[in-house]
């Protein structure tokens, strides 16, 4: 390996990115625009679901029970309805997600101390709004529950309402959400985005850049001149390498500052992991490149396979814990799920090297094997 | 012969001639292939957003039959407790290490407080929110465990008090789920990702037609003959619709249908009408994109840089709701955003044009707008 060459090939692949004005645009457009655009389209808070109320019943309980619907700030009161049937209507074209019904005689049957039911139609056709609106549903009418019990138990005993309220619900559990204090999405999703952004945009770049001069036929001059394999290899890889750590802080900053995500852990811990994440990135998008003949080819599987690793095998939309046979061997077998490890670790846990070695050791490991791959499939022959 | 005979007669030619293209270029058609089946199934079986056995260790400081019992509910198939530990340090390792993901805390307390009936009997949870939604989905879950265990002791506590619990007033609220009665995941996931791909396909076909004459330099033979502009777009237009409705007739009815038993309630002659609308709207963009690229490579970062926030922000995959007010309204720009409510509509809710049309309208008007301005681009830079 001679460092005179490797500089020379690192130096033309920067000029044709600086000349292209799309190449550019994707080398430093992109990243910040997919994590600003991800961080709002991934965003599972479930608030202001669009809330539509029919009170047959219109006493001044009935009032008060839809009360509680309306003001709460996960879900976003759109009016009245006057009989059941409009709710079919409402909830077929998806405008309004949630309805929720208190028939006639509510207040009454209450004040004679019977049991009585509202309905809540929620539209089940996305289903994550579906199951946390069922959740909310559920947590509010047990609270109303426990308040009017309390109330009734004081008023016909003489009970104290605290001491009814125990009665009432004698069990309580006290949540503390750990490393994302207020459980807010974003500040879980914001991070993981630095590793869904490097791992679509990353393999994009190496592997257009040797699938460009196959096209352009530029790769003869590669074959016929002295350069060796791991000399063309490595000064593919280098500027790949350098933009992308570029990108990357660019990227930690778009996650701690617009979205204001906690950075509890060291930093320096965070750069290795990064850079350990990358060059398999980068190396994986050489791969590719070597496999495929057109830029074309080359943009649809490093997209795909980047996009599916990233997001399905990853542990970012669904906990590794909750996965199940080959959707489990897969995430193991790739780097996004210990990168996302490692981003965990540092951003949210705080937790240092002691934790995080077995994940950095892969991402070597995985880094050396898949250039070797790399290595061995590029040949400076033409294939017959 | 009539001139609009010929007219369409030239058209259909070219039409043609672009089905014969696309059938050549293996990578592209493989890849239009995989999108409407294999990529499909991937989306079926891949996120799920349920609790999966949630992986919890209990630290059970009072060892009664009360807190045993407690911890006994934490059940398959949303939990799954791995065990008890004595030391909080030994699970809070076990959290760092995301071997556990929630630690059920149960204080020495517990059973004879809620024997006893005049305070609160509390236990601590604390959840792995890294991951913020099935964090909070686990707390609610368990909470509401913790609500059912209660109500059977309060029962028991207001018998011992002589209160009659029948008497209490309570309100049970019945919650009904429409559409989508048990929360089939592979409904969401089949039509999102259909409705992403459908996307896709109808802004990269026409661009990566375009931009193949334009590297090929045959754009200079179809200016030199007797076309018009328009008819050299409607052609790439018309054949990728072909192809389109086919694909998405094959998702339908090859794998949406009997592999996940995804319901076609409404009209579907209406359903595949609304699609060749909607590829055609965005046909406009993707032909605008082409005009800027020089070749095929070009073009195919540029419809990434363009396709990833559509699909992302136009409430495909995730609820509008939850986006800034400000990015809600931009999205209405979008014809994904309402063709995204109209295959559900269809699709799932049974809706026919008289609950659609605002959306149709709005998607039609979209539309129009980008095929005027891909009609422009192209006409300027080719004539």
């Amino acid at each position: 390996m001679k460092l005179s060459r490797i500089a020379a090939v690192a130096h033309k692949e920067l000029r044709e990115i600086l000349r292209d004005r799309i190449y550019l645009a994707l080398a430093f457009l992109m990243p910040p625009l997919l994590m600003i655009v991800f961080g709002y389209g991934m965003s599972q808070d479930i608030e202001n679901v669009a809330l539509a109320i029919v009170d047959e019943d219109g006493s001044a309980m009935s009032r008060d029970y839809a009360r509680h619907f309306m003001e709460s700030r996960n879900f976003a009161y759109r009016g009245h309805l006057r009989t059941a049937e409009d709710a079919d209507r409402v909830l077929a074209n998806g405008r309004i997600k949630v309805v929720l019904i208190i028939p006639q005689h509510f207040a009454e049957r209450l004040m004679q101390g019977q049991g009585t039911s509202v309905q809540t139609f929620v539209d089940g056709s996305f289903t994550t709004i579906a199951r946390t609106v069922r959740s909310y549903v559920d947590a509010m009418n047990s609270a109303y529950n426990t308040g009017l019990a309390a109330r009734y138990l004081s008023a016909r005993i003489g009970m104290a309402q605290s001491r009814a309220a125990v009665l009432i619900q004698p069990v309580r559990i006290e949540v503390r959400y750990l490393y994302n204090q207020e459980a807010r999405s974003i500040w879980s999703t914001a991070p993981s985005l630095m590793m869904f952004v490097l791992m679509l945009v990353v393999p994009l770049l190496t592997s257009l850049s040797v699938v460009r001069e196959k096209e352009s036929g530029a790769i003869y001059n590669v074959y016929a001149s002295t350069i060796s394999r791991s000399e063309f290899i490595v000064g593919k890889l280098l500027p790949a390498i350098a933009i992308a750590s570029l990108n990357a802080c660019v990227l930690w900053v778009i996650a701690t500052q617009y979205f204001g995500a906690p950075f509890k852990g060291s930093a320096p811990l965070l750069a290795l992991g990064t850079l350990l994440f990358i060059t398999c990135a980068a190396g994986f998008g050489l791969v590719i490149s070597f496999l495929v003949r057109t830029q074309q080819t080359a943009i649809i599987v490093a997209t795909i396979l980047g996009s599916l690793l990233a997001m399905q095998y990853s542990g970012i939309m669904t906990p590794i814990s909750s996965m199940t046979g080959a959707t489990r061997a897969i995430a193991y077998a790739f780097p996004p799920m210990y990168f996302e490890d490692v981003i965990k670790g540092t951003f949210m846990k705080g937790v240092g090297m002691r934790v995080l070695w077995p994940q950095l050791l892969f991402l070597m490991g995985f880094g050396v094997l898949v250039l070797a791959v790399a290595y061995a499939l590029f040949r400076k022959r033409i294939r017959a | 012969m009539n001139p609009y005979v010929v007219w369409n007669r030239q058209v259909a030619a070219l039409a043609l001639k672009e089905l014969k293209q696309l059938w050549r270029d293996r990578g592209l058609f493989a890849f239009v292939v995989y999108v409407f089946t294999v990529n499909i199934i991937l989306a079926a079986g891949g996120v799920s957003f349920e609790l999966n056995h949630v992986p919890v260790v209990v630290n059970d400081d009072d060892r009664s039959e009360a807190s045993r019992d407690l911890a006994y509910r934490f059940q398959p198939p949303y939990f799954s407790v791995l065990g008890e530990i004595s030391d909080p340090k030994q699970a809070l390792q076990m959290l760092d290490r995301e071997q556990a993901r929630v630690l059920l805390e149960i204080p020495n307390d517990f059973g004879e407080t809620l024997r006893e009936g005049s305070r609160p009997a509390t236990v601590q949870l604390l959840v792995d929110a890294s991951h913020a939604n099935s964090g909070y989905l686990a707390a609610s879950y368990a909470a509401s465990i913790a609500g059912k265990f209660g109500a059977e002791w309060s029962q028991r506590n207001l018998a011992r008090e002589g209160i009659n619990v029948s008497a209490i007033p309570r309100v049970e609220n019945r919650i009904r789920l429409w559409h989508n009665a048990d929360l089939n995941e592979p409904w969401f996931h089949t039509i999102a990702e259909l409705t992403t791909m459908m996307t896709v396909v109808c802004i990269l076909l026409p661009a990566a037609a375009l931009v193949r004459e334009k590297e090929r330099g045959t754009i200079e033979q179809l200016l030199v003959s007797p076309l018009s502009p328009l008819q050299v777009m409607l052609a790439k237009i018309i054949a990728m619709e072909v192809v389109m409705l086919a694909g998405v007739a094959v998702a339908l009815f090859g794998i949406m249908q009997p592999m996940y038993h995804v319901p076609m309630k409404g009209s579907l002659t209406l359903l595949f009408a609304l699609t060749a609308i909607f590829a055609f709207t965005n046909a406009g963009l993707g032909l605008t994109a082409a005009t800027f690229a020089r070749n095929s490579g070009q073009t195919g970062l540029l419809i990434l840089l363009i396709v990833m926030p559509i699909v992302t922000l136009s409430g495909t995959w995730t609820p509008l709701e939850s986006m800034p007010g400000w990015l809600q309204t931009v999205m209405t720009l979008s014809p994904l955003r309402h063709f995204v409510d109209i295959v559900y509509s269809i699709l799932l809710r049974g809706a026919g044009m008289g609950v659609l049309w605002q959306s149709v309208l709005a998607m039609i008007a979209l539309g129009a707008v980008l095929f005027a301005l891909g009609l422009v681009r192209f006409r300027r830079q080719f004539t």
